[in-house]
């Protein structure tokens, strides 16, 4: 899945210019090729980055998913999360009305944008949202810069 | 289909005019993705809720609606620069008329990884019963 840039925060009620905004990055990315075909896209879920003087943070929405079964690595700068939302259902005997919750495996990419220490990496999940701290290395640290009086 | 922003002037997913029923309608609010399956003697719904607590959860039946409202704790950010923002902590709101008469009293619900499961029984008369037909 492409990154998708960061606009601030959207105002519900959306004006119709974010649409328009929204409506030409989609067609910039289905020509320039980086979107998946309609209607085959896979399910992956939500992400917030940010990132702080120190670390950077990754908070990923998994609803449904036993944290312990989720594989989160870090190679070089990039964090990869695997895992799988099971389907608690598809019994016998289960008549279904309603299905819009999605399942299944899932692997999302990304490139961290700083350098991590990552043996200091720190993962929790509650209530459905998985926190994960990457503490930057020491190069990668914003440094203040004092000036020197004249 | 993953959580969606609705207002709630938004005539969508508020059936039967649910908020003069439930109280003050938030301003915005998500809408919870959500399954829900028959057996023979149950109804069961699983709502996808990331970020809720139990105590910030408050479920309701009256009148034959099921109304699934939840508050997060408070606005959950990670400080520092956002770089990518893919989803919002905010309310959860979702109402749906069920069908006939469940033992109310009885409905569980219970939370667990982000997923609230709520199991309606039917009540007696719902039940499907087979019916032994005679040979004479």
């Amino acid at each position: 899945m492409a990154l998708i840039p960061f606009r601030g925060r959207t105002m519900p009620g959306a004006t119709l210019d974010t649409l328009r905004e929204q409506m030409n990055d989609l067609l910039n990315r289905f020509w320039s090729g980086a979107a998946e075909p309609f209607g085959l896209a896979e399910w992956a879920p939500a992400l917030d980055v940010s990132e702080t003087d120190d670390a950077v943070l990754v908070d990923v929405e998994i609803p449904g998913i036993d944290p312990s079964t989720l594989d989160i690595s870090v190679a070089g700068d990039i964090l990869t999360l695997r895992g799988e939302k099971p389907n608690e259902g598809g019994g016998h005997g289960r008549n279904y009305h309603r299905v819009e919750r999605r399942y299944g495996s899932f692997t999302r990419s990304l490139t961290l944008p700083a350098s991590v220490d990552a043996d200091k990496v720190e993962a929790k999940a509650r209530f459905g949202v998985l926190s994960i701290r990457l503490p930057k290395r020491e190069e990668s640290k914003a440094r203040r810069v004092e000036i020197a009086p004249g | 289909m993953a959580k969606t922003l609705t207002t709630n002037t938004d005539p969508v997913n508020v059936p039967v005019h649910a908020e003069s029923r439930t109280g003050e309608l938030p301003e915005c609010y998500f809408v919870p993705a959500t399954d829900i399956y028959e057996t023979a003697d149950e109804l069961v719904l699983l709502a996808d809720l990331p970020g809720i607590k139990p105590d910030g959860l408050n479920v309701t039946v009256e009148d034959n609606i099921l109304t699934l409202r939840a508050t997060p704790a408070q606005a959950e950010k990670a400080p520092g620069e956002p770089l990518l923002e893919e989803f919002a902590a905010g309310e959860y709101y979702r109402a749906f008329q069920l069908p006939a008469d469940f033992e109310t009293a009885k409905i569980q619900a219970s939370l667990r990884h982000g997923v609230l499961t709520i199991r309606l029984p039917k009540s007696e008369r719902m039940k499907p019963r087979r019916i032994t037909v005679k040979v004479e």
